[in-house]
């Protein structure tokens, strides 16, 4: 009986259910509209790693170069990493 | 002292101070929140742009694409001199002064023509609560407008610092860098909104 039970609600949850059609970005009759998510959803996720990680980059290239220029005033110290 | 606040291990090169003073520091990550929130305002915009009917929505003005060109050009030409009193700066602070001042002239001459821009709009029937297309408008160019107006006083505060031999270069870089983003959020913003 649990077992037919379980079969029966199982089945349910795998064949129950129907596609919602309900995202913008996949479904929207206008294909303006589904440019737009995708455009904006492109943005909004590459634009803050773009900023930080090109701060990180310029960051890491400045302390190159003033490690560079500190080793070349005092060529005894050890070279920078 | 605590162990904990030692940053540096014994053995290892002191940090570098040169590298970037911070208030720089500051300023920069507090304009990547600001680029997140103009960002999100153009996502908005353009996604309401691409499902609406009609952009203007009938009965509403165009925006004075035209006009605003020239406003535009005040105000890249302001963040262009900025640049110059920046890099003179460097060599002389005082041949900074010159170039700072016609900066912040320029920068108020473009806030001050889009308030009048404002006003004639609002004659024409565009306003906050008429359509999405007035509510993205104030929306959008308000923000911009809130920030020019920050940056100005700003550029107003170091210029008088400037002339009295009181102002560092960490102070200057960090103005400057905001009215560089003031200047460079603009074009996104024109074409976005008024094209």
């Amino acid at each position: 009986m649990r077992r037919r039970v379980a079969l029966l609600v199982s089945g349910a949850l795998v064949l129950g259910p129907q596609v919602a059609l309900a995202c913008p970005m996949c479904f929207d009759p206008r294909a303006e509209n589904r440019i737009a998510f995708a455009a904006t959803a492109a943005v909004m996720t590459l634009l803050p790693l773009g900023m930080v990680g090109g701060l990180l980059l310029w960051l890491r290239r400045r302390a190159r170069a003033l490690n560079g220029e500190a080793a070349n005033r005092n060529p005894d110290s050890p070279p920078p990493p | 002292m605590d162990r904990a606040l030692h940053l540096v291990r014994p053995g290892e090169p002191p940090p570098n101070k040169h590298l970037l003073p911070s208030s720089v520091l500051g300023m920069l990550l507090f304009i990547f929140t600001e680029v997140m929130l103009f960002a999100g305002f153009i996502s908005a915009h353009t996604i309401a742009r691409a499902g609406a009917q009609a952009w203007p929505p009938a009965g509403q003005p165009r925006l004075p694409f035209r006009e605003t060109l020239i406003n535009s050009a005040a105000l890249l030409a302001s963040g262009a001199i900025l640049l110059v009193a920046h890099l003179a700066f460097r060599k002389r602070p005082a041949d900074a002064r010159g170039p700072a001042a016609l900066a912040l002239f320029f920068g108020l001459a473009f806030v001050i023509a889009q308030g009048r821009e404002w006003v004639a709009l609002i004659g024409e029937g565009l306003t906050l609560t008429s359509s999405t297309y007035g509510g993205f408008f104030y929306l959008i160019v308000g923000a911009h407008a809130l920030h020019a107006l920050g940056a100005i006083l700003a550029l107003a505060w170091a210029l008088a610092r400037l002339w009295r031999d009181r102002l560092s270069w960490a102070q200057f870089s960090t103005v400057a860098a905001f009215w560089y983003f003031v200047v460079l959020v603009w074009p996104v913003i024109y074409l976005k909104v008024y094209l």
